[in-house]
């Protein structure tokens, strides 16, 4: 017996069972749809978390206490916050004397902090003390008023600039220019609002009061790191960049030519790294579930087809009868178990699809199905049918005909 | 393979047929011992036959008597413990599973009692089934199923399921595919089993149609009225030939020249 006419009694068979193969393969169903939505979702993140990296500013990179790899280990991170010393606003002035490559050296720190105006208040803002600079190397831009401006700096003056949520917050929509908001007991007058940049996994990324960042250490003290955001003058300079960053934090550290680092310079590439260890991760807990899944679905496949040899056991004995022999049997129950679970796969894919599809309409992610995921998940699928078929089908070819024949269903 | 000697029926054999016909089914000594538990039952003891080419033989019994178990070893479903079976002048005692597939494809057409059709497939796919399983192309397939369909008057019905189908049309459905591959024989167990009387009827004559039209036509039954339908009646009992009489429609035809080959 040729495949196709294999596979034509295969899926005559699932046509006329269609609830109960439906059943049958809700677990390789269940298993293929997470596998491939798994993949579909972490690479759809992924891209949208790179492009996120990508508009902080092209060739910037930042300076900061610790290095991402001590900010993601927490025993290095407790060796490291004995060694670092936190970066001040000295460094920063150092580096700008001294350093000859970048195009701008922006500082910044920050703390959460609550907003007031009028009797209604904001909690969670993020408060950051900034240099006029980072506008250029920054995601935001202005919508209303102006930026902090190097005379609010020098003068350490108490003014704002603002995102839309304290706006749609505090002020109800209206022009909240040149009137005041109360931070941490302090009044700031408001210079400017930010456009809004909406949510990046339901954080809001608007939410946020920038003052001069002279004044935040007039009002916060200087304990606070701050981190550097440096520009390089391109894409092409941006190594010998770093590296002079890295040379003039070594030496204003006066650490010697075999002491580590005790500050982090961390690029976009290192972001983009880490956030893929992170996805690496969950990915890896998704497909070994999805395996689960895939076993226990197939154990099903096998349960169903040792019924189903049970239940055609005449049948088997009429193709014995009519010339079968045991290993044209055993092909057909092969087949019919892996174009079984086949399909299990199909359906699978096709839900893993529609909700790659619903969750590009409901999030800003790009998802996208990754044709190698599918691909794989029903190569796989088939594979599980076919092995999970071999015990009832061998079993199937085993019937003597005549046993088959007379048995009464 | 068995040589392809024909067997002449020895002298000792006593039969209702003399001359040199060709012999189609020839066994010697058949015995079938099955084990039952710790005992052993012998359903067969030593059964001689001859059954010659364009025969219409009807093999009767009681149940219990080893009728069906002489049915399953002349139709290779099974093999005999002792003895020996010729088939067309193939030595099928001998031949293990695959072998004995292929005999079942090409030597032997099946008529069951309960049809056994492929329940949600056309009449012409039920008969292309042998076809299949002897590796014929598409084409091929077709065509003869659909002259087999044709034999049995049901060129008309081909694309029909067996339950768009009446009893016995079905069962012409059944015999159109034991005709399909040109088989040696035809081997027909209780094939009126499961129909009226009318029905019934009509099934034994489409039966005597194909026996003038030169097949050879082993039925196997309890019911004596079905079986005086044969030309010759092998009776068995308690596992050995009881009797084997020639019907009066064996006199009948025995007296007239033989039919010409289909």
């Amino acid at each position: 017996m040729g495949i196709r006419e294999a596979i034509a009694v295969a899926l005559g068979t699932l046509r006329a069972h269609k609830l109960r193969s439906f059943l049958t393969l809700l677990g390789v169903i269940i298993s293929v749809c997470t596998l491939v939505a798994v993949v579909a979702m972490v690479q759809g993140v992924n891209t949208y978390v790179g492009s996120k990296i990508a508009r902080l500013g092209s060739n910037i990179f930042s300076v900061s206490q610790f290095s991402l790899n001590e900010m993601t280990n927490p025993v290095r991170f407790m060796r490291a916050r004995e060694t670092n010393p936190i970066i001040r606003y000295q460094d920063y002035q150092f580096l700008r004397a001294n350093a000859r490559l970048p195009r701008a050296i922006g500082a910044q720190t920050q703390r959460t902090g609550t907003v007031k105006h009028n009797g209604r208040s904001l909690d969670e803002v993020n408060i950051s003390g900034v240099t006029p600079n980072v506008l250029g190397m920054s995601a935001f831009q202005v919508a209303n008023g102006r930026f902090l401006a190097p005379t609010d700096e020098q003068r350490r003056a108490y003014v704002a600039f603002v995102g839309p949520d304290i706006v749609t917050h505090l002020f109800g929509g209206a022009n909240p220019l040149g009137r005041h908001i109360l931070v941490s007991g302090q009044q700031y007058e408001i210079i400017g609002v930010a456009t809004a940049q909406g949510d990046v996994f339901g954080q809001s990324q608007d939410n946020f009061v920038m003052i001069p960042l002279r004044t935040y250490q007039k009002i916060y003290g200087n304990q606070d790191s701050i981190t550097l955001d440096v520009q390089a003058r391109g894409a092409r300079l941006l190594p010998a960049t770093m590296d002079e960053m890295e040379m003039l934090m070594r030496v204003r550290r006066h650490l010697s030519w075999n002491e580590k680092n005790n500050f982090g310079i961390i690029g976009s590439d290192a972001l983009m790294t880490l956030w893929h260890t992170l996805t690496g991760a969950i990915a890896s807990v998704m497909v070994g579930v999805s395996f689960v899944f895939l076993v226990v679905g197939g154990i099903v496949i096998m349960n169903i087809m040792l019924a189903a040899v049970t239940e055609r056991t005449q049948e088997v004995g009429m193709r014995k009868a009519v010339g079968a022999r045991r290993s044209d049997i055993l092909w057909q129950f092969l087949v019919e178990s892996a174009v079984l679970s086949t399909v299990g796969g199909l359906i699978g894919v096709l839900l893993a699809y529609l909700f790659t599809l619903a969750a590009g309409a409901l999030t800003p992610i790009p998802f996208s199905l990754p044709l190698g995921a599918v691909v794989l998940a029903v190569v796989i699928s088939t594979l599980v049918g076919l092995f999970f078929g071999v015990y009832p089908a061998s079993k199937a070819a085993r019937l003597t005909p005549i046993a088959a024949l007379h048995s009464e269903v | 393979m068995a040589t392809p000697t024909i067997h002449q029926p020895s002298a000792t054999t006593a039969t209702p047929y003399a001359g040199d016909r060709e012999v189609v089914i020839r066994t010697e000594n058949l015995w079938k011992i099955y084990q039952m538990g710790s005992e052993q039952v012998a359903a067969l003891r030593g059964v001689n036959l001859q059954i010659y080419r364009n025969e219409y033989v009807a093999i009767m019994g009681p149940s219990g008597s080893g009728k069906s178990t002489l049915m399953n070893l002349i139709g290779c479903l099974d093999s005999p413990t002792r003895g020996e079976y010729w088939l067309s002048g193939h030595l099928v005692s001998a031949l293990d599973d695959d072998e004995l597939a292929r005999i079942r494809n090409q030597e032997i057409g099946f008529v069951f009692q309960t049809f056994n059709l492929l329940p949600r497939t056309s009449a012409l796919h039920n008969v292309e089934l042998p076809l299949i399983y002897s590796g014929a192309p598409p084409a091929e397939r077709t065509e003869r199923a659909m002259a087999a369909l044709q034999q049995v008057d049901l060129g008309s019905r081909v694309h029909h399921k067996p339950n768009e189908l009446s009893g016995g049309q079905r069962q012409r459905v059944a015999i159109a595919r034991a005709l399909v591959n040109r088989p040696s024989i035809i081997l027909a167990d209780e094939p009126t089993g499961n129909l009226d009387s009318t029905t019934s009827n009509e099934i034994m004559a489409l039966l005597e149609v194909l026996w003038e039209r030169g097949n050879t036509i082993v039925l196997v039954t309890h019911e004596h009225d079905i079986a005086e339908h044969a030309h010759r009646v092998i009776h068995i009992r308690d596992g050995q030939v009881a009797g084997d009489t020639r019907t009066r429609r064996g006199d009948a035809v025995a007296n007239r020249p033989p039919a010409p080959p289909a």
